[in-house]
């Protein structure tokens, strides 16, 4: 009798679940799914993206992108700024937060200092790095009577250098915040615990901090690996892929060939490719990384 | 089961809300012309009148318009819009203005989709791209001939006109008058005297060539310039040829000869040029750091902003023939849905930009540029115009729509335009430019 009235219970309450989640899930459906389907589907296509034909073209589209040598430079690219950032964002954001976390004075000062350049959208955030490296830390260059090189976006050897401190500049605190919260629910009678037992203080962040952080390690390492791999705005308003192509990401190649390109077809192709590496590129990251985390 | 008629309401609140926000089009019905896809508009093309009549003055209409501006456009809508309400008053203009370059094509391709504005505001090369999907209206012969007859001719295809040209821009190479009355230059014809004037730059420590290749779209602009005096000049039908595999960059020693003037440009500017934008170039030029840019008529804005008392004057930059002719491009071009249900207002648009004179100068005035209606002349003090008047009176302009046409921006001269930069840079060589140009073929054309 109990375990019928659960079975009632647990039906009615899916049934719940499922009505609540169902608004969410049309959005989701409307706005991602069907765009995604509709993109496959154009994949096979060589539609302009204006007359009303989409001519089946099969798997020409995926053909052609292995031979096409600007996306794969693309993809050069967007892999090299994405290790860049999932590196650099990381170790630092994780160092600022254990120095936050440490007791520091002005510890809210640092925080929302770090963390306000996130708030500022990414397009913002480029053409004021533009400005940083085409004009003002060269004045400040003529003003000291030094000659360092600023004009890391004038090159295609530096235009990396330049994007990936432009990134991390907005987007370090964001992640420093996930640490610090991490750091902050780490009990402290494992720190003393360890201590009693005579680790030291490199040995007690190699042991206890770095494993009980591993939840906050995943959040960071995926959406640091798949927000690089999407970036676009960033590039619109500082160096628009260039010079030449030396900053093109995928996302950016993808619309200027669907788009610009009138080769909606073919863009739709690049799209689906990259929709493809995002998935495993995450689903590979939360495995790993979910395997070393340790339950609280 | 409280909870679950409290969810179940909030759930169908929210279905509704989604449902509602997609169906509606966010604007009243009165106010907006419904417009159906691109291949209904095809369908209604044959059948929309391209009258004369004005409209109902007792109806308020508002009329959408995408405009696609360069930089020297920008404000233009705010002065359309006075003189409308004086001369219309109860027909309002709702614009969209985004940047020709970047972001008219897409919004064209979606508004396509969706429904064309009533008015969209491009280049008349845009008209060979849209005129063929049967989405363009036929503009009135009424505001036609108060144009000049040069502004039809590549905006018109079988017969039928689509685009109004207004004003058009020069291109060529700008020059500081004083600093070559100074050191004795003349106006060069040939590589050869280019080469003397840049020499005697260089000897003196003048840089013989401002730029701004940070904006790869002005890579692809003198590009083109150059085509147009070393390939276009010789053969018309190049594009169409190239197209059809009879010539290609790899092979074509005028097409290479082209691209090379970039070399030369790049090799006799200053170092951070992939870091310097137009204005900064801009000032450059006119603080006398600079002899010569090659550019357009956008520049001069600048020029005149930062110093209207700048002397320059302008020339074809010179070819391999020594015959160059100045470039000539039309600019603002009003073309219109031929799917709009206020066909009647929008010919009042167009009386109020062909027939207000006023409205025109005050136009030409902000842009800094040539007018192409009968009879109206910008009063601006712009010291190339006598070397402008000088080639118009030689026959030595040419129309750069020719080359646009055939070889489309978006696509193609744009992206060969980043092979250029890659090359410049030393990331590919001049080969792998040519190559890469080649096998962007297909998208050569808009159609």
């Amino acid at each position: 009798m109990k375990s019928k009235n659960r079975n009632t219970m647990e039906k009615s309450m899916e049934k719940q679940y499922l009505l609540l989640v169902l608004p969410g899930l049309i959005i989701f459906t409307i706005g991602l799914i069907i765009p995604l389907l509709l993109a496959f589907r154009y994949s096979f296509t060589s539609w302009d993206g204006m007359t009303a034909e989409k001519p089946f073209v099969g798997l020409k589209n995926y053909i052609d992108l292995i031979k096409d040598s600007d996306f794969r430079a693309a993809w050069w690219f967007t892999i090299k700024f994405t290790i860049g950032n999932t590196i650099i964002q990381n170790v630092l954001a994780l160092t600022f937060a254990v120095a936050l976390d440490s007791g520091i004075k002005a510890q809210k000062i640092y925080r929302t200092a770090f963390f306000v350049p996130c708030l500022i959208s990414a397009l913002i955030v480029g053409f004021v790095w533009l400005k940083m490296f085409s004009n003002v830390l060269p004045a400040l260059n003529d003003l000291l009577g030094t000659s360092f090189n600023f004009l890391l976006f004038g090159d295609g050897k530096t235009v990396l250098s330049g994007l990936l401190i432009a990134n991390n500049w907005q987007w370090v605190g964001y992640w420093m915040l996930i640490y610090l919260a991490g750091l902050q629910s780490i009990p402290s009678e494992l720190h003393e615990a360890a201590k009693v037992d005579g680790a030291g203080a490199w040995s007690r962040f190699i042991n206890v901090t770095i494993p009980m952080l591993a939840p906050a390690i995943t959040i960071c390492v995926v959406g640091i690996t798949t927000g690089s791999l999407k970036v676009y705005d960033l590039l619109v308003s500082s160096t628009k892929g260039g010079p030449g192509r030396a900053s093109t990401s995928v996302i950016y190649q993808t619309y200027a060939t669907a788009i610009n390109g009138r080769q909606y077809g073919y863009g739709s192709a690049m799209s689906v490719s990259l929709v493809v590496v995002l998935l495993l590129v995450a689903l590979i990251q939360v495995k790993g990384l979910k395997s070393k985390e340790v339950q609280q | 089961m409280k909870k679950k008629w409290i969810s179940m309401i909030l759930s169908a609140a929210m279905v509704a809300t989604v449902l509602v926000g997609c169906g509606g089009d966010g604007q009243p019905a009165a106010e907006s012309p419904t417009q159906p896809a691109a291949n209904q508009e095809a369908e209604n093309a044959g059948e929309e009148s391209a009258g004369s009549e004005t409209a109902n003055t007792d109806e308020k209409v508002t009329l959408t318009v995408l405009a696609g501006q360069s930089t020297t456009d920008a404000g233009i809508e705010d002065m359309i819009d006075e003189a409308l309400a004086e001369q219309y008053p109860n027909i309002t203009l709702e614009w969209e203005c985004v940047d020709w370059g970047n972001d008219f094509q897409p919004k064209m391709q979606q508004y396509m989709q969706s429904g064309l504005p009533d008015i969209m505001i491009g280049k008349a090369q845009d008209v060979a791209t849209y005129a063929p999907q049967g989405i363009l209206g036929e503009i009135d012969s009424t505001y036609l001939d108060r144009g000049l007859d040069a502004a039809k001719t590549n905006v018109t295809i079988d017969g039928k006109t689509y685009g109004l040209v207004y004003n058009a821009l020069y291109q060529g190479v700008y020059y500081n008058k004083a600093m070559f009355a100074e050191n004795g230059w003349e106006v060069p014809k040939t590589q050869e005297e280019l080469q003397a004037i840049i020499d005697d730059c260089n000897a003196k420590g003048i840089t013989p060539f401002a730029s701004h290749m940070v904006d790869t779209w002005s890579i692809g602009n003198v590009t083109m310039q150059f085509m147009m005096n070393d390939v276009f000049n010789n053969d018309a039908q190049w594009g169409d040829k190239f197209r059809a595999g009879e010539v290609s960059f790899s092979d074509d020693p005028m097409v290479q000869t082209a691209y090379q003037y970039n070399k030369l440009i790049f090799d006799n500017t200053y170092p951070e040029t992939f870091s310097t934008e137009q204005t900064d170039c801009d000032a450059k030029m006119v603080m006398g750091e600079a002899a010569m840019k090659v550019s357009g008529s956008w520049s001069i804005q600048n020029f005149l902003d930062i110093d209207e008392s700048f002397d320059f004057g302008i020339f074809p930059f010179p070819n391999q023939s020594g015959d160059s002719k100045l470039i000539f491009e039309p600019n603002i071009t009003v073309m219109t849905s031929s799917a709009s249900e206020h066909q009647d207002a929008i010919n009042c648009v167009l009386d109020v930009l062909t027939g207000n004179k006023d409205l025109a100068v005050e136009i030409y005035d902000y842009t800094k540029t040539a007018s192409m209606l009968k009879d109206v002349s910008p009063t601006f003090a712009n010291p190339s115009q006598t070397d402008i008047d000088k080639y118009a009176a030689d026959g030595m302009i040419v129309d750069v729509t020719l080359g646009n046409n055939q070889l489309v921006w978006g696509g193609f001269q744009e992206e060969n335009a980043k092979d250029i930069v890659a090359w410049l840079q030393g990331d590919a060589t001049f080969e792998d430019a040519l190559a890469a140009s080649d096998a962007r073929v297909d998208a050569s054309s808009a159609n």
